[in-house]
């Protein structure tokens, strides 16, 4: 037996979900108790529930892809409703800043190449139009997938020219050109992103330990079998539903991975039938290999991880809440948003980042929060929004735009590691001490913010130390902390307030979600 | 009160420039230094990304169709022959090893970069460091205040996995300078921009903090998130802090001064080759000098799919005055025979010359070469069939080339690191066989 039979769903105990608020609470419960069966089976004791204010942060960070404003904390804060969580969660959920949030993640994972290819670059404004309108309108995921998967190519150009000549301002084109046309790119993405299976590793050699052949490789690759890229346009040969291996004699026919008969279907590309296997509800890996992605985005860690790597070495951390996750997705008609609102009301999801119990250091056991350097995004655009500066509009445009500010501290930011293994380099520590962006945010003649929070009349040392760290930090300031920066500016040199803000914004409590 | 304190003085700075020359200085230095037999090794990797048409430079095949217009040429060392576009290295054979039994299965340019650089194809979970890393890790010398591991112009796009510490930690991330810029030959349309590249970045203040301001803010910073750092320890926190402190001892005048190269004279610069990698290869020098241990320098530009011939004699027009300056310059300053250097990219290319006049990728058979300390010079090692398209003799896997430059630095290469999976892992596989003809 192939060991992908064991991921097949298993029937699991959660009543059906609809999508629905209502219902992202019960999938929330049932979160909860797999990972505190867990806790039972390993002794740990998980961490207390995050203050409201490190929870506002960071459902801020996950969903908005920033942080928050002072006054929205405070709004939040001062807040008594019992449900304030759930409403901040929904609020954020249905803004547009989720929109472009998660199209810019989506875009990352789909097109990684944009970031050191100009010419994949050049596609990324319109790959990001047409993500975000589906993102925007929460399309069932599967019905997304499906229309990349066999998005019709008729010799328009890798830069979305449309057959008649025109710009195409709204095209996923660029996952094409990403992948230069070619089968075995292709079929690498798919089975990397829609299927968590690290396939690429098959297309020279049987893989070295999961039990995939060369052939299922190529296999694969065979549904792309027919894509070509010439004089720089995308074109589909119909009817191609083989692929030699190179360096053999031999080609294999178009075989999905858990060797189901294709349905081949009249006329149409061979595309058209693998996209339709990849989103099937039967399917395997597709449910699981993105809620699994989804939750390694909430998270920084996966119930498999990493996240496009399940294999029979590399297992679930909490299989079952896999599984329950898979189901309610499906369950729920492919819908992303449902699942990412149930983790985030997940009391597993709300807890505090604090280790209080050594045990809770394992990233993987969900006891406590784990601690998650931010992306270059995440950064760029939360001290933007400390220094006041307005955020890059939807689109991408700033990855083609050689040296504007945003793309090259995406190249210096670029996060290395894990997300919960979060490094911090020296050039990235010399970008923060002496850099413009944050020498700028601390000169108050520069700085809009410093400047409202240190010459605004009437206002205690105290009000503009809590001003600063509401802007900041979105929070108030300890007692020590408050001691410890009320000493520093004392004598009322108003230049001290710089040093403070200079201190928080170097601190890594402001590079990490927690 | 703090440790920050002492980094910042201008004193300091001023102290050193009015008492010495820094350059006659470090020279004394370094000539003691490389006399030292105590002296620990550097290694130097000139990485050649994209995949270097190995058969036009080291391993030519002369009359077979497969060898292309290039003539061989004699060099300094008897029978041992390169390609014509390399005859200031052909000067220096004598130092070079040219191993040409390099046969590695992967060729695709993500995981043969990997391959290369890390010993090991991508496993699983487990976060393979670079070569660099690991070399940095051994080497690493007290009392430097520059950081181990120095990458100039990596282009890190095929794998950005295969250019950081992996599980040995953030304390060994290289420091990247040039980072992305690529070294190509012709970039820049010709005019040298290596002096502003080859800078680190916001390495000074930002205009208007003085120097007791800078370590207040540090000494706040440091105050201000102990109660972070404390209720959650872990390697976000491990890494933020040494960053800090690396970046706080390189602003030291002292030590900022290593990546000024106006301090060369501009005649070895001309020797170099004005252009991003002959001056990373003079800065190079300089890191070495001052106790880096591993510096690589990376020339972009080998994925010569079309017209290989045309470039491969322009890369080597870069090249070649670039590597042989540097081996005569470590040579003069008596540092040559502790440091090693190594020329390899991630795979060789296609004997079989395509209908662009390009050669393809070709991971069966090619060529590495080490050189400098540690090694026994003025050979090739290995051999390939007259088509080159298959190795004849002692066949050399990437463990084994890695072992090699593991011997020729004094490394024991079986050593263990603990890994992020709770296992440890060998320097390099146990099973490598180092090419000992080549070790010195």
């Amino acid at each position: 037996m192939r060991w992908f039979a064991a991921l097949v769903l298993t029937a699991v105990s959660t009543a059906a979900f609809a999508g629905q608020p209502r219902d992202a609470i019960a999938l929330a419960s049932a979160i909860d108790r797999f990972v505190s069966q867990r806790h039972a089976a390993d002794k740990v004791k998980p961490a207390p529930r995050s203050d409201d204010a490190t929870f506002f942060r960071r459902i801020h960070l996950a969903l908005a892809g920033h942080t928050a404003t002072p006054s929205e904390v405070r709004a939040f804060l001062e807040d008594t409703a019992p449900d304030k969580r759930v409403k901040a969660v929904e609020k954020l959920l249905n803004s547009a800043a989720y929109a472009t949030h998660m199209t810019t993640t989506w875009r990352g994972w789909l097109l990684p190449e944009a970031v050191a290819n100009a010419e994949v670059a050049t596609t990324v404004p319109a790959f990001e139009a047409w993500l975000r309108n589906r993102v925007q309108a929460n399309q069932p995921f599967d019905k997304l997938v499906q229309e990349l998967i066999a998005f019709p190519l008729d010799g328009r150009a890798t830069t979305m020219r449309t057959p008649t000549g025109e710009d195409d301002t709204t095209t996923p084109i660029g996952f094409y050109t990403a992948k230069e046309g070619k089968p075995e790119n292709l079929a690498a993405a798919t089975s990397r992103l829609f299927l968590g299976v690290q396939l690429e590793c098959a297309q020279c050699h049987n893989h070295p330990f999961a039990k995939w052949s060369r052939e299922q490789f190529w296999g694969l690759a065979a549904f792309y079998g027919g894509v070509t890229r010439q004089d720089g346009a995308l074109r589909e040969l119909p009817n191609r539903r083989e692929m030699s291996i190179p360096n053999t004699d031999r080609a294999v026919p178009a075989t999905f991975l858990d060797d189901k008969e294709p349905a081949w279907q009249f006329k149409k590309s061979p595309r058209v039938t693998l996209a339709e296997w990849v989103v099937a509800k039967d399917n395997p890996f597709f449910a699981k290999a993105v809620v699994n992605r989804l939750w390694g985005l909430l998270f920084g860690v996966g119930i498999v991880d990493p996240v496009d790597d399940f294999n029979e070495k590399n297992l679930p951390s909490h299989p079952e809440l896999l599984d329950a996750l898979a189901t309610a997705f499906i369950e729920s008609g492919f819908d992303t948003k449902f699942i990412v609102r149930a983790i985030c009301l997940s009391e597993t999801y709300q807890r505090a980042s604090t280790i209080t119990d050594p045990l809770q250091r394992d990233p993987r056991l969900f006891a406590a929060f784990p601690v998650q350097g931010l992306t270059p995004e995440q950064l760029f655009d939360s001290l933007s929004v400390v220094v006041g500066m307005p955020l890059e509009g939807p689109g991408g445009n700033y990855l083609q735009a050689n040296g504007s500010p945003k793309r090259q501290f995406l190249e210096t930011f670029n996060r290395m590691g894990k997300p919960t293994e979060t490094q911090t380099t020296i050039i990235q520590a010399l970008t923060l001490m002496n850099g413009g962006l944050v020498g700028e945010a601390t000169t108050a003649q520069a700085s809009r913010t410093l400047s409202a929070i240190v010459e605004l009349p009437g206002l205690s040392a105290n009000d503009r130390i809590e001003a600063i760290y509401l802007t900041v930090l979105n929070r108030k300031p300890t007692d020590a902390e408050l001691k410890r920066t009320l000493k520093h500016v004392e004598g009322g040199k108003t230049s001290r307030y710089d040093d403070v803000l200079w201190a928080i914004l170097n601190s890594i409590e402001f590079r990490t979600n927690h | 009160m703090s440790r920050f304190d002492a980094h910042f003085s201008r004193r300091d700075a001023i102290k050193l420039a009015t008492t010495v020359s820094v350059s006659g200085w470090l020279g004394n230095l370094a000539r003691a230094a490389g006399t030292n037999p105590d002296r620990k090794r550097s290694c130097i990797l000139l990485w050649m990304s994209g995949g270097p048409a190995t058969i036009d430079l080291w391993d030519l095949k002369p009359g077979h169709a497969n060898g292309g217009p290039y003539k061989e040429i004699e060099t300094a060392a008897p029978g041992l022959k390169f390609g014509e576009h390399l005859p200031k290295l052909a000067a220096q054979a004598k130092n070079m090893a040219v191993l040409r039994g390099m046969s590695t299965k992967e060729g695709d340019h993500g995981r043969a970069t990997y391959l290369l650089r890390t010993g090991t194809l991508p496993q699983g979970a487990i976060d393979f460091p670079a070569v660099g890393a690991l070399v940095a890790k051994e080497l690493k010398r007290d009392g430097v205040d520059l950081p181990p591991f120095v990458s100039i112009a990596p282009q890190r796009a095929f794998a950005q996995n295969a250019f950081g510490p992996g599980f040995l930690g953030p304390q060994f991330s290289p420091l990247i300078v040039a980072d992305g810029q690529a070294a190509r030959v012709g970039a820049g349309g010709g005019v040298d921009t290596s002096d502003e590249q080859l800078k680190v970045q916001n390495l000074g203040r930002y205009g208007g903090v003085s120097g007791s301001q800078a370590d207040d803010r540090l000494s706040l910073m440091r105050d201000l998130e102990a109660g972070f750092v404390d209720s959650r320890p872990g390697l976000a926190a491990d890494s933020h802090k040494n960053a800090y402190e690396a970046a706080v001892r390189l602003m030291k005048p002292e030590t900022a001064k290593a990546f000024d190269l106006k301090d060369e004279k501009a005649e070895l610069r001309d020797r170099y080759g004005r252009n991003l990698f002959g001056q990373g290869c003079l800065l190079a020098r300089r890191l070495v000098e001052r106790g880096v241990p591993f510096v690589e320098v990376t020339l972009d530009g080998w994925d010569t799919h079309a017209q290989n011939f045309d470039a491969v004699k322009n890369l080597c027009g870069v090249l070649d005055p670039a590597w042989s300056t540097l081996m005569a310059d470590l040579k003069d300053r008596g540092l040559l025979d502790s440091t090693t250097i190594v020329w390899m990219g991630e795979f060789g290319r296609t004997p079989k010359i395509n209908a662009q006049k390009g050669r393809d990728h070709f991971p069966d058979a090619w060529s590495a070469v080490v050189a400098g300390g540690g090694v026994k010079g003025g050979q090739a090692v290995g051999k390939t069939n007259a088509a080159g398209t298959k190795v004849e003799d002692r066949p050399t896997s990437v463990p084994d080339l890695l072992a090699t430059v593991c011997g020729a630095l004094g490394i024991d290469y079986k050593k263990q690191n603990m890994s992020n999976v709770g296992r440890p892992i060998r320097i390099v596989d146990q099973a490598a066989q180092p090419v000992t003809e080549a070790l010195a």
